[in-house]
């Protein structure tokens, strides 16, 4: 017997079954916030498909009110340890693609309601190949050849090509993931190799203007056949001046046979072109600590690219010692180069805490969502945010709001004394709107998102 | 922010139940091998008749029937359940918690729930509900679920449980293990299990940490298994104890159980962590030993720090099981509630990547239900099975593991819900 027609759309307005499900207690019945709330409400925002007139509009007259904004204000305490977080519902104002005032709350005001939904900086992607992906494609598990990442190679010679013919689909569809997961924004790496020319840098930065108004990135320019193991040179020479912001770069050793002979190519392209570093360094035995050490050496020589050299992956630290970890730690801190990490778990993992505790910047990123390297990502950083907490065993309420740092790229709503330091004026207005009492709720449960902000746009 | 009167009955009505056909649901019919390559998973739109909690037939082709649901071309896969979780016990549906970093020890988590669960008690039946409901969103439709007995809770745990299981019987079922979280003789809790043991509605005696809590092993677990046998119940422990009391615990209810065959089967160890610390020989002896006696494993597959051998077990036909255990309470607060991620994080954790081994893999999910044989040929759904299945948006089995789709519909005992 068939009791209701199972069409979706017949069914009764409210809380649908699944909102419940998912979020049973923190979504007040029937307040549940849907973009099309949110965009009919009053204020100034922007119908989503009307955003080309957007950065003109906003000027100095075109002021965003938000409601009915929770924000972390401090932590409670009992004795010294943080049992809770305390937050209060504020209002927030917007302009330019800035957080221009933060007021007391007014639920009365003209503006859009927030629902006491709890406001956090928009999450960061800083790991991820936007241009080379399956997402938004059929289906397929990886199939790893023979080779090790020479055969890898071999096979994206073979498969490339097919990819690049709609790449910048797939790029958009990967950006509303990302987007549907809280991030507004990613350090995308592209592939720079003779198969690809240049075209997968063209591909992506094609859909990154379509999707400009939302969705914010910087490119890492990313040989991922070698420098000169396959000739890359001359592309990554081209790439360079083709509107990259980090010159890339992979295993020197294992791919090219020689650490110091790519590290000098990447690192005076860079010089040469003002840009940043951010290489993927998989090498976990002694070629991997070698290559550390050798850039350390090198950006120590070359002020200019402290703050702008990151390693990616870097899985050589989490075969070291704790000791030669920590020290290893003191080194890329003092030469202020980053650590962006996958949060790798199982057989090898990374001395994040030692890292953090040396005040290393520590990114992470999801790298692949589904594609021939990896079928895994999930397309949420909070989701890493939780796994890192899990993984290094931050359960406290104290511990699991300093995990939000992951997913945000550094910023949290309150320092770690509990003093709030956002949002301030002059923030960018990048932000979510999630449905969690504070960070630690956010990170333990990887509450949902129900509202993405970029650059004071709602994307929804 | 939240308060348990946020938490109402918000279940969806019925959208099909009895007698009904499902069309145009996708099922998997083989896997496509290029030479020794298995290359992808065959799949095909079938029409599924569904009466009384059964499927009835399978076939491809016209309907004729009245009461026809469309599947809308979703996958159709065996509904999951979560073989590991406390059902009776959570902190789901009230504000936000953290866990304490000063409850370091057993002890001092025992003594935090006999602060705690006379006050958890008053909502635990409303709580327990909203968890099944948080499950159920995810496809599970069935649970073992562990509930405390101990001079705190006394029987309230249990009672309070079947009410939320009793207002549920459409839509979810569960297992029910008698668990001493408080130890056996640590606090007086064995008459109390004794008790729990003559409830018809409790399947297992559990246990928990014979040495770590009670300090014996032996007569903890001689208590436990003669329970059992009076009883006839099957059993399953929590058994977090490493090193060699943790083996030594392994090795005694192997013992056990080899003295009492009907035991054989059901017989189970959560966690059983002592095992992600064992050299190869040791392991290998202990993995045979579980084989013979038909001890299964229970995991909520750790990651940090320990790592179970699940592949050594399964390649000793051990039999292994994965819950969420704890999905947001005062032991953790990590638990999604959603199998299919269990399925995913083995995949990931253990280097599953490929079709094949991703489309295994689902079984962690269903409590060992695979559409297709390791051959290839269809084995589920057929005539005469439970309609205990669930439609997601995803084109196979090993998609659905290694992405973690939307579940669309969950049907249990034929009762169908879209989500």
């Amino acid at each position: 017997m068939i009791k209701n027609n199972n069409n979706q759309s017949d069914r009764p307005q409210g809380l649908s079954r699944k909102t419940f499900l998912k979020n049973t207690a923190w979504t007040l019945i029937g307040s549940v916030m849907t973009p099309t709330l949110l965009k009919a409400e009053k204020g100034r925002a922007m119908p989503a498909d009307n955003r080309s007139g957007m950065e003109k509009e906003i000027g100095s007259a075109n002021r965003t009110l938000l409601k009915n904004v929770r924000l972390e204000t401090g932590f409670e305490y009992d004795q010294l340890e943080v049992v809770s977080t305390k937050t209060a519902l504020f209002c927030i104002a917007l302009e330019g693609g800035k957080i221009v005032a933060v007021l007391p709350n007014n639920p009365g005001a003209d503006a859009i309601d927030a629902q006491g939904l709890l406001m956090l900086p928009s999450f960061k992607d800083m790991h991820i190949h936007l241009d080379k992906t399956f997402y938004g494609d059929k289906w397929q598990a990886i199939r790893r050849g023979p080779g090790g990442i020479k055969g890898m190679i071999a096979l994206e010679q073979k498969i490339l090509p097919d990819m690049l013919k709609n790449s910048t689909y797939k790029a958009e569809k990967l950006i509303e993931l990302l987007q549907s997961k809280g991030s507004g924004y990613a350090r995308s790496h592209v592939n720079i190799e003779p198969t690809s020319q240049l075209n997968s840098l063209k591909h992506l930065q094609i859909a990154l203007e379509n999707k400009k108004s939302t969705f914010g990135a910087e490119l890492v320019a990313f040989p991922q056949h070698g420098v000169y193991y396959t000739a890359s040179a001359p592309y990554m020479r081209e790439a360079a001046q083709s509107g990259i912001d980090y010159i890339g770069g992979v295993d020197p050793f294992s791919i090219d046979g020689a650490i110091e002979k790519t590290m000098d190519f990447t690192i005076g392209l860079a010089l040469e072109f003002n840009k940043g570093i951010d290489i993927h360094l998989h090498e976990s035995s002694q070629s991997g600590l070698k290559t550390v050490e050798y850039l350390i050496n090198k950006v120590h020589e070359n002020q200019v690219l402290k703050g702008r050299t990151f390693l990616s992956h870097c899985f050589c630290l989490g075969r070291l010692d704790s000791e030669r970890q920590a020290e290893m730690a003191a080194k890329l801190s003092d030469a202020g180069i980053g650590i962006v990490s996958t949060i790798p778990f199982g057989g090898l993992v990374m001395p994040i805490p030692t890292l953090l505790k040396h005040n290393v910047k520590v990114m992470t990123g999801n790298d692949s969502i589904v594609d021939h390297w990896n079928t895994f990502g999930s397309g949420s950083v909070l989701q890493k945010a939780h796994l890192a907490a899990q993984l290094y065993g931050r359960k406290t309420e104290f511990d699991l709001s300093r995990m939000l740092a992951l997913a945000t790229a550094g910023i949290m709503p309150l320092d770690d004394k509990g003093r709030q330091v956002w949002p301030v004026p002059g923030d960018a207005a990048d932000f979510v709107l999630i449905d969690a009492s504070c960070s630690a709720e956010a990170v333990a449960r990887i509450s949902t998102v129900k509202s993405l902000y970029h650059n004071g746009n709602p994307v929804f | 922010m939240s308060t348990i009167s946020q938490i109402r009955d918000q279940f969806e009505p019925l959208s099909a139940s009895g007698h009904y056909v499902l069309k145009n649901v996708l099922l998997e019919t083989g896997f496509n091998k290029e030479g020794d390559t298995l290359e992808s998973t065959r799949t095909a739109l079938y029409n599924v008749e569904i009466e009384a909690g059964h499927i009835k037939r399978v076939w491809q082709g016209n309907v004729n029937a009245a009461d026809v649901i469309d599947g809308k071309n979703y996958l159709m896969l065996p509904a999951f359940k979560d073989m590991h979780v406390h059902i009776d016990k959570t902190l789901y549906g009230l504000p936000w918690q953290a866990a304490s970093a000063r409850r370091r020890t057993i002890y001092d988590m025992i003594a935090y729930e006999q602060q705690i669960i006379p006050e958890l008690l008053k909502t635990s039946a409303k709580r327990a509900e909203a968890l099944m409901g948080l499950m159920q969103g995810y496809g599970t439709s069935f649970a073992r679920t562990h509930f405390n007995v101990e001079p705190t809770s006394g029987m309230q745990s249990l009672e309070n449980l079947q009410l939320a299981l009793e207002n549920q019987r459409d839509c979810f079922d569960a297992e029910l293990v008698a668990f001493p979280q408080h130890g056996i003789y640590y606090t007086d809790s064995a008459d109390l299990m004794k008790e729990a043991a003559k409830i018809k509605a409790v399947d297992f005696i559990g246990g928990v940490d014979p040495y770590g809590v009670d300090k014996t092993i032996e007569k903890v677990l001689d208590f436990t298994v003669d329970l059992a046998l009076e009883n006839n119940k099957g059993i399953d422990i929590h058994l977090h104890d490493m090193g060699k009391e943790g083996l030594d615990t392994v090795y005694y209810l192997i013992k056990k159980v080899g003295e009492n065959p009907q035991l054989k089967g059901r017989t189970y160890i959560s966690h059983c962590y002592v095992l992600g610390r064992l050299d190869t020989k040791i392991l290998t002896d202990v993995a045979e030993k579980l084989t013979e006696a038909k001890i299964g494993i229970v995991s909520s597959i750790p990651f940090a720090g320990l790592v179970m051998p699940v592949p050594t077990l399964i390649r000793h036909g051990v039999e292994v099981m994965v819950g969420n255990d704890n999905i947001q309470d005062h032991w953790s607060t990590f638990g999604s509630g959603n199998m299919l991620q269990k399925a995913q994080l083995m995949a990931e954790l253990y280097g599953w990547t490929s079709e094949y081994d991703l489309s295994r893999a689902l079984r962690f999910a269903t409590g060992g239900i695979l559409p297709l044989t390791d051959a290839g040929a269809l084995s589920w759904p057929a005539a005469g099975k439970k309609a205990d299945y669930l439609l997601v948006n995803a084109s196979c089995s090993a998609e659905a593991v290694s992405r973690v789709p939307k579940v669309m519909a969950l049907a249990h005992k034929g009762n169908l819900r879209w989500l």
